[in-house]
């Protein structure tokens, strides 16, 4: 208990400073790359080992460029916010045929 | 426009899948009985015009999932202090208890459905590696005087196979984001990472392919979900075959004096609570009438039993407030 009281209280601590120094190194390199999203935590690839598709229960294609878990055969998109994959059926983007960014968001 | 897609996706899916309906029908049959749940799910015809409980109102089934996320949203930032504030910190000594019953060992991967701020998976990590670590001092304890043999094979001398198969790995799966980011929050302040997978998902429609865990749990979530049979067949899915369903959840108290005091307790000083701490007394107070509406231990054993789980066992916790269901997937 008072191990996890100190940790708080550092992590607490040392949070601020931290935190300004990420938002200005992160300022620094959205203006050098200006596509990736360096806010977006990686996406831990090792889950892709047991998720699948909640409709089909197909396996799922990790695409870097959108952050989102594909499903050729449907042909709809699960996206990832902060990290965590989206897996609600009613919050997956279809992907239209012909192009490769769809204009119509799924809406639940 | 989605929600269209889907039931036709979904329809497409299941007449081309039928396996998985053809054996919950088996199981149903099998069981020979099919009890009328008393908490008056399904009514009307078949076109999905069904009605169910959202506290002691009635609202069609469609209606519930909305009603039920918008209470977490609600109550997802205050969520930790108003357990420790309702339950008078004994929601821990519940959870330890459900631990202490599912008694993990390394290399065990537990699903936590509708874990929200991660309580279970965190519990469930630590409790791994203090095995982990009790199994080493006893291997040191046993090795005191080793012979030249044991000390070739030794970790030192070799390389750490032992801890690369035996990773264990907790993955926690809630339907509401705002729950996931308090507890990916959490898990980042307490420095946890490794092991730990947060994953937003529907409990009726899980992510995860078939014979995945060792452990599935659910605490204190699953009367939330609308579709409670559903979610015990998903949950059977998931599981591998020798893999254990657990469930903690608020039940009926069998003395009857304990009963009085604990409605007078629930239906007065808990949404008073909520109004207090998180400024919202129509979510606490739905929490507390799905408890009254959730079916009792017998009953839920016996839908558990129906979904095809085997050695279906409940302990009462607290006097019957708290249940712990456990059946084995053979």
């Amino acid at each position: 208990m008072y191990r996890a009281v100190v940790c708080r209280l550092v992590t607490e601590a040392g949070r601020v400073p931290r935190g300004v120094n990420h938002g200005a190194l992160a300022l620094r390199l959205r203006s050098f790359s200006g596509v990736k999203d360096e806010q977006q935590p990686p996406f831990n690839r090792s889950l892709l080992r047991f998720l699948v598709c909640p409709l089909s229960k197909r396996p799922l294609r990790y695409e870097p460029e959108t952050n989102e878990l594909i499903n050729e055969e449907l042909g709809i998109a699960y996206p990832i916010i902060d990290g965590i994959p989206n897996m609600i059926p009613q919050e997956a983007r279809l992907i239209e045929k012909d192009t490769d960014v769809s204009t119509t968001p799924a809406q639940g | 426009m989605a929600a269209s897609v889907r039931l036709m996706l979904r329809r497409a899916v299941r007449l081309s899948h039928g396996k998985i309906n053809v054996a919950a029908a088996d199981t149903a049959a099998r069981s020979g009985r099919r009890l009328a749940p008393s908490t008056c799910r399904c009514f009307g015809d078949a076109a999905g015009d069904r009605i169910t409980h959202f506290g002691f109102e009635t609202v069609p089934e469609a209606e519930k999932a909305k009603k039920v996320y918008k209470v977490f949203e609600n109550v997802a930032r205050h969520y930790d202090t108003m357990n420790d504030a309702m339950s008078l910190g004994i929601h821990r000594l519940w959870k330890d208890a459900l631990l202490h019953a599912m008694h993990p060992q390394p290399g065990a991967q537990l699903l936590d459905v509708a874990g929200g701020t991660g309580d279970i998976a965190f519990r469930f990590l630590e409790y791994v590696r203090s095995q982990q670590e009790r199994q080493k001092r006893r291997a040191a304890r046993s090795m005191q005087t080793p012979s030249w043999r044991d000390i070739s094979s030794s970790d030192q001398y070799a390389s750490e196979d032992e801890a690369g198969p035996r990773e264990s790995g907790a993955v926690v799966c809630d339907i509401n984001k705002e729950m996931l980011k308090v507890g990916k929050r959490r898990a980042e302040s307490a420095g946890v990472v490794a092991g730990l997978s947060w994953v937003a998902g529907d409990a009726e429609e899980l992510p995860f392919d078939d014979d995945q865990f060792d452990v599935y749990t659910v605490a204190f979530g699953i009367r939330n979900v609308t579709r409670i049979d559903q979610a015990l067949k998903e949950a059977l899915r998931v599981l591998k075959p020798g893999g254990r369903f657990m469930c903690l959840e608020f039940s009926k108290v069998t003395n009857p004096v304990l009963a009085r005091l604990y409605d007078a307790y629930s239906f007065n000083v808990i949404p008073a609570l909520g109004e207090v701490i998180a400024a919202d007394w129509k979510s606490y107070q739905y929490l507390v009438e799905s408890i009254r509406k959730f079916p009792d231990q017998e009953e839920f054993k016996l839908m558990i039993e129906d979904a095809g789980f085997f050695c279906v066992k409940y302990y009462n916790l607290t006097g019957g407030v708290v249940a712990l269901h456990s059946g084995f997937k053979l």
